[in-house]
């Protein structure tokens, strides 16, 4: 039986005094029971309906109200399986607001930023917080004592709580600028860049390794301390985008700005066995663009790879298009060298050069020269024809093979772990007997090449696993095969013996080498192909190659000397150019017993050229050979669908139509002034590292899913003003923290808990728990440990033992020693399979994935930390005893670790309380102290920016 | 995100403060889980607590459980590549011979389980438990696969299992941390993403046992600090805190307060749990454990334990089945370490009456090719690659049918043929013996709602007692 009857009981036919506000009332209720089937998702929509749009509603929402009513378990909508019914309120206000004439608004966030006035006399800030606090009849708290506030700036601004000095300063301070000097040194200080960076590093899921299951180490530190140095210079947030997204494409770009793209190097990368790398660096890019989505624009881009978001306007397309921008990437390493080690190498060049030399000059005169000479002479005995044909097509999958002018191949592209090589030859030598293949190194290739391994096994390795040749359409044999290099595993026989996971690997990573294979018997026709089938657990490809062919009729044996020397042989040395009569010498230096010593200590030098870091950047493919890049179907790696070009958002401002599609392009949409969203959720950031929470309580989310922002004016009046002032952060943090909503007092009224429990009207400044780096550097700071180097390596500070038990491969912790082992949170070796303990406990990132906002739980295993922990336990050992070696009564020295800890003097009450613990605490005068300080370090209060 | 936090503050207890305080002022929050109270399932399930025995790296089904003599006859012949269809692998060609089962099997029991005769101990509880010989999963790398098992998704970052059921229905734990770790293998290709709460609130996180020295993390105090020492500074951190609470009227600091008293507790109930002395020879011996050293049949009879005080998600990693060469010897090897204590802990949950309200899950990430591995250039022969079309796990107790083989693959032992389960599907069973709805087992994150099977998953009745 159908039961259509409306239910009138339930619902009210008449219209409320004010309808319904549609942004804050009625699309939350839409997006969350209707946009699923009726919503922007072509595919998923159900009966042709869209409720998201004005025009797609209008006709049918009578309609609409019958169905939402109906009793009828087929009818009713939403229909019950779906598990989503709507509240008899709900009920009503879709009532009202189709009653009242259904009126739709754009979604505030997709609106540029509106400059309301504020009303005068308080600062802006103030009177946005203000007028809202009066409407609700409440009050802002009053001010905090100076003690407080110059612990809660310290923390905020530089992360660190300020010096009992610096405090006491700052009380005898009666000036009436005395806060704004605190405030104008802090922001000078470079321990602001710190501080920041770390926020900014949550979102970057900045970690020391690759993740996944062999989760071996990284380096990307040199991009860490880019971060710490642009905020510290206080570059512009646009700037600071643009050089993080598109830095190595700008004009002249310096090795800062390569540095700077290390942003999205910070990806993970599995470096299994089984898998497929392709597949990876899919994933790797869908969480660049993911990450990209909520660190500049707060939209939750993700559902999008799948399918047509079911709520925010973004169609599934649109999502590849924008991917497509970073898309076209390849990823290198890049060496840092500084200054010194630059001048270092630049020595070290110039001795080898006159080693060389001197060499060199010996070979001009006996005993010497005839030495030499009867080497060239051996040598020129032995050399065989060999010719250079060049192919007129080569075949490679992904791969493209570039010919360079020396005849060699240089591979461009992705390696799979099945790569192989075809290449075609129309001018194949009659007669030939044999082909010789060269491994060559190249800069463009991991550690030079010759391979193009990046992952799992060495850098720069590669295997030949499978060599064919056919001419005129008929294949030829291979009878033998040498090679100037053969591996104890490998060797070049094994590239045609049937196994395909045997073959030829060169002399390894770094170094070129050259096989021979001899043609069972000489080939006729002038059409030849070879095949060269490169396949391993992990890709490895060659990178760069040659092929040359002989015709001699003796059998030819592969020989240690390079091809390039062998061709200047064939030149009588009177007419040796330069570069010839160098690469002679070399090879022969190399080869020669006589000149052993001299090779070694040139080898040596060599060895101890200084190395720099090789961080991770990004780099653009060459115009050869972009990567294409598609829609996948259902996001799905294995399920690409049609090509797509690189496109923006069409709900967000267009992407200039004459700009050229690239990273640059795309980073400056992003930070585009009509852009309405990256200014708001910048702000919005940053104001909820100083109270707590967001203007927008969702600091990932500005979509119709998100939290409307608590004052929407403020939050526009922030954005504008960060525009106006050149996008600078250190402006914006002053702003705010000179606010007297800033300044306010902490103290928890039973007033405020009554009508403002979540602090949404901001009735007093809101307690929060310290980060997880806070923490342990507070305690280091309060014990005088603390070390204040900035950038660096990673390092590795003391941590309970078997915390990386659970890493595969049972990861190794090897205590820090020295200042490393006190340094910042922030140079904490970085794990992401098996954090620091102390940061995991505290709410810290693992660095897998972007983190807008951690979490701040309570929790018993933070109390053992703080209790237990050995570096908590080394830092109030370290206070107790300076402490007890200082003169000064009992009650002093309470207060002055007091004011180490809390950065504020211990009162009469909490200085009997210790008289009395003390009398209970045996040892001597160290333990008794550092018991103190112990407990200190365990107070709410320690843990807790007040 | 927010909304759910708000959630979480209202129903869940994470922020506690009101709660606490209460409890502050009529006296002492102990004997009450701070910060996960229990809370209602959304139907009644019979299971209570899980204990996950993952034996990862990927035990070989067709040398344990799934029996196909066609794979003998066959051994050395490649298999039809009609079979194959395309699959990746990971380190073999899809055109690798096929290798034999490596053991003999017999029939077990009164349901006449065919099972390995590496697995003497199984084979006398074939009866309580169901073994499934039809899983499958999307993964076929470790990390990615245990992941995907633990979370619904292969890459990091979202909420394992026992997050999702400590979400789902609190904790009855009092002194003890509810979701807890334990690993007894080499270390875990997955990483501590297997027990991440993700992003649910961290409190959800499993909290690691380990096998020497303390426990749990920082349990013991440090060296200079003797038990009265840390009971004074305890009382004057707490005086302290509560005067500041009286100051400054943070509920938070409540919470604090509560936390450090379940800190205390778990100082002393943590070592009690671990301290075997009051288990029997007969019990000992029966797990096959020395209660000295750290093994898996230490951790199954701690894993018993833990239920009995009230622990609700047990992982237990056994790290080492990966037998890329040399499958009879490593299955042997794994199988002497790990099938005494798995049955024993079926049989020992059982005379105490609580395997009817405790699932024990038995497993891998995914299965191990009927085709040979072997590499000369990586040293292997005679090896099993990565199978992920199909492999077998046995549940038992938690109501879970007994006695009972479920699903079956073809004569090759490569695809499913009969009554697929996929991961999801075991997933959403597992929830479903605990009581939880997979479909409304939800949290809202980056703009929508989560869950542990995705967008997948179904309950398989047929495994319901």
């Amino acid at each position: 039986m159908r039961l259509a009857l409306p239910l009138l009981l339930l619902v009210s036919t008449n219209v409320s005094a004010a309808p319904p506000d549609f942004a804050k009332d009625v699309r939350p209720i839409l997006a969350n029971h209707c946009f699923k089937c009726h919503g922007p998702d072509a595919a998923a929509r159900k009966a042709k309906l869209r409720l998201d749009t004005a025009d797609g509603a209008k006709a049918a929402l009578n309609e609409v109200m019958n169905r939402i009513m109906s009793r009828d378990d087929d009818e009713v909508m939403p229909p019950p399986h779906v598990k989503k019914p709507l509240t008899e309120k709900q009920i009503q206000i879709l009532n009202d607001w189709i009653a009242s004439g259904a009126k739709y608004e754009q979604h505030w966030a997709f609106i540029p930023p509106t400059k309301f006035k504020p009303s005068a006399g308080a600062s802006p800030i103030d009177a946005f917080i203000r007028s809202k606090l009066t409407a609700s009849g409440m009050k802002p708290s009053p001010p905090a004592d100076k003690a407080t506030l110059i612990r809660r700036v310290s923390l905020d601004l530089i992360g660190l709580p300020p010096t009992p000095k610096e405090m006491d300063d700052f009380l005898k301070d009666d000036s009436p600028n005395a806060y704004e000097k605190v405030v104008d040194r802090m922001l000078a200080s470079p321990h602001y860049g710190e501080r920041w960076a770390r926020k900014w590093l949550d979102l970057a899921r900045y970690a020391d390794t690759n993740g996944y299951e062999k989760d071996r180490p990284r380096t990307v530190w040199p991009y860490r301390d880019w971060v710490i140095k642009a905020i510290n210079d206080d570059m512009p947030f646009d700037r600071f985008t643009i050089e993080q997204i598109a830095g190595d494409r700008l004009p002249n770009a310096t090795p800062d700005q390569v540095v700077a793209t290390g942003f999205h190097r910070n990806t993970m990368l599995n470096e299994e066995g089984g898998i497929d790398p392709l597949e990876f660096r899919y994933y790797a890019v869908v969480d660049r663009i993911n990450t990209t989505a909520t660190t500049w624009l707060g939209l939750t881009l993700g559902c999008a790879q799948c399918h047509t978001h079911k709520f925010d306007p973004i169609p599934h397309n649109e999502y590849f298009r924008l991917l497509a921008f970073l898309n076209n990437t390849e990823e290198l390493e890049f060496e840092v060298l500084s200054r010194e080690n630059i001048l270092k190498r630049q020595g070290i060049l110039e001795q080898v050069t006159a080693l060389e030399r001197k060499v060199f000059q010996s070979l001009d005169q006996d005993p010497a020269k005839a030495k030499f000479l009867a080497w060239l002479k051996g040598e020129r005995d032995r050399l065989q024809d060999w010719k250079f044909p060049r192919p007129t097509k080569t075949e490679a999958g992904p791969t493209k093979l570039k010919q360079l002018d020396d005849g060699s191949l240089l591979a461009l592209g992705d390696p799979t772990k099945e790569d192989v090589y075809q290449l075609t030859f129309d001018d194949w030598p009659v007669n030939a007997t044999a082909i010789r293949l060269e491994a060559l190194t190249d800069p463009s290739l991991p550690t030079n090449g010759p391979g193009r391994a990046f992952y799992e096994g060495p850098k720069g390795d590669f295997l030949l696993s499978d060599v064919r040749l056919s001419v005129d359409g008929v294949p030829v044999p291979f009878c033998d095969a040498s090679d100037n290099f053969a591996g104890a595993k490998s060797n070049a026989k094994r590239a045609f013996d049937n196994n395909l996971q045997s073959g030829w690997a060169g002399r390894g990573p770094g170094q070129p080498s050259h096989a021979v294979f001899n043609l069972a018997k000489p080939t006729a026709g002038k059409k030849a192909k070879l095949s060269l089938r490169f396949e391993r657990h992990y890709s490895a490809s060659l990178g760069r190659f040659r092929v040359s062919v002989t015709t001699a009729k003796a059998q030819v044996i592969a020989h240690d000397l390079s091809v390039d020397a062998e061709e200047a042989l064939r030149v009588p040395e009177q007419k040796w150019t330069e570069g010839q009569r160098e690469t002679i010498f070399r090879e022969y230096l190399r080869l020669s017993p006589d000149l052993k010593a001299q090779s070694e200590a040139i080898e040596k030098l060599r060895k101890e050229n200084p190395q720099g870091p090789r961080t991770l950047v990004m780099s653009e493919r060459p115009k050869e050979h972009p990567r294409k890049t598609f829609r996948h179907h259902r996001g799905e790696f294995l399920q690409p669908a049609e090509e797509v070009e690189p496109g923006g958002l069409s709900v967000l401002h267009p992407v200039p139509a004459d700009a050229k599609p690239d990273r640059v392009t795309f980073a400056k949409w992003l930070v585009s002034k009509e852009n309405p969203l990256v200014a708001r959720v910048a702000v919005n950031r940053a104001w909820a590292a100083f109270f707590g929470k967001g203007i927008v309580r969702t600091l990932d989310d500005f979509g119709y899913q998100g939290d409307l922002p608590t004052h929407p004016e403020l939050l526009d009046w922030l954005a504008l003003e960060f525009m106006e002032n050149g996008w600078s952060m250190k402006k914006l943090h002053k702003t705010i923290v000179l606010s007297e909503t800033y300044k306010q007092s902490s103290k928890v009224l039973p007033d405020h808990l009554a009508k403002d429990p979540e602090n949404k009207l901001l009735t007093r400044y809101p307690r929060v728990r310290l980060e997880a780096e806070m923490i342990r550097d507070s305690a280091l700071k309060a014990s005088g440990l603390l070390s204040t180097r900035i950038g660096g390596p990673s390092v590795f500070p003391p941590q309970p033992p078997g915390v990386q038990d659970t890493a595969y491969g049972g990861a190794k912790w090897t205590p820090s020693e020295g200042e490393d082992r006190y340094r910042r949170g922030l140079y904490t070796y970085a794990k992401r399979t098996a954090p620091f303990a102390m940061a995991a406990t505290f709410d810290g990132p693992s660095g897998e994935a972007c983190t807008a906002k951690r979490e701040v739980s309570n929790t018993p295993l933070q109390a053992l930390a703080l209790l237990n922990d050995p570096s908590m336990m080394e830092a109030a050992s370290a206070l107790g005893k300076m402490i007890a070696m200082e003169k000064g009564t009992a009650p002093e020295k309470v207060d002055r670790i007091t004011r180490r800890c809390l950065a504020r003097p211990a009162t009469e009450n909490e200085v009997s309380i210790f008289a009395k613990f003390l009398e209970g605490v045996n040892g001597d005068d160290a333990a008794k102290w550092t018991a103190v300080a112990r407990a200190i370090m365990n107070l709410d209060e320690f843990v807790t920016k007040e | 995100m927010e909304r759910s936090r708000r959630y979480f503050f209202r129903d869940c207890g994470v922020g506690l403060g009101k709660a606490a305080l209460a409890s502050l002022l009529v006296g002492s929050a102990s004997h009450a889980n701070t910060t996960l109270p229990p809370k209602k399932p959304h139907f009644a399930g019979k299971a209570k607590a899980v204990i996950h025995l993952f034996m990862a790296g990927a035990p070989s089904q067709l040398d344990l459980f799934d029996y196909k003599p066609q794979l003998a006859k066959l051994e050395g012949k490649p298999i039809p590549p009609e079979v194959i269809k395309g699959q990746r692998y990971a380190f073999i060609r899809s055109d690798a011979a096929v290798l034999g089962p490596r053991f003999k099997f017999a029939k077990h029991g009164k349901s006449g389980t065919v099972i390995s005769e590496v697995l003497p101990h199984i084979a006398k509880v074939v009866d309580d438990i169901c073994l499934v010989r039809s899983v499958t999963t999307d993964q076929f790398n470790h990390a990615p696969a245990q992941i995907f098992l633990n979370t619904g998704f292969s890459q990091p970052g979202r909420p394992s299992f026992g997050s999702w059921v400590l979400y789902g229905l609190g904790s009855e734990a009092k002194d003890l941390p509810a979701f807890v770790v334990m690993s007894t293998g080499s270390g875990i290709s997955g990483g501590s993403a297997n027990w991440s709460s993700g992003f649910l609130p961290t409190t959800y996180t499993g909290t690691r046992f380990r096998n020497a020295g303390d426990p749990i993390l920082n349990l013991t105090n440090p060296p200079g600090v003797d038990e009265k020492l840390q009971k004074d500074t305890l009382d004057l951190v707490g005086e302290l805190n509560r005067k500041h609470l009286a100051d400054v009227g943070d509920p938070e600091i409540a919470t604090r307060i509560a936390q450090y008293e379940m800190a205390a507790r778990l100082q002393t109930s943590a070592p009690e749990l671990m301290d075997l002395k009051k288990e029997t020879k007969e019990t000992l011996d029966l797990y096959g454990c020395d209660p000295a050293k750290p093994s898996f049949a230490r951790a199954c009879l701690i894993a018993r334990r833990l239920v009995e005080r009230g622990v609700r998600y047990i992982n237990i990693y056994h790290e080492g089945w990966d037998a890329h060469s040399d499958v009879a010897g490593n299955s042997k090897n794994n199988c002497k370490t790990t099938d005494q204590a798995s049955a024993a802990l079926v049989a020992d949950l059982k005379r105490r009456g609580m395997l009817d309200s405790t699932l024990v899950v038995w497993g891998g990430e995914f299965g191990r090719t009927p085709m040979v591995e072997s590499n000369p250039t990586l040293g292997r022969s005679l090896g099993r690659d990565h199978h992920p079309q199909s492999y077998s796990m046995w549940l038992a107790g938690g109501g879970i049918k007994p006695g009972m083989s479920y699903g079956q693959t073809d004569d090759l032992g490569f695809h499913v043929v009969e009554n697929k389960v996929h991961v999801h599907d075991l997933q959403a069973t597992i929830l479903h013996a605990l009581g939880l709805d997979h479909e409304r087992l939800t949290y809202r994150h980056a703009g929508r709602d989560f869950r542990l099977t995705d967008v997948h998953g179904t309950v398989v009745k047929a495994l319901l007692a």
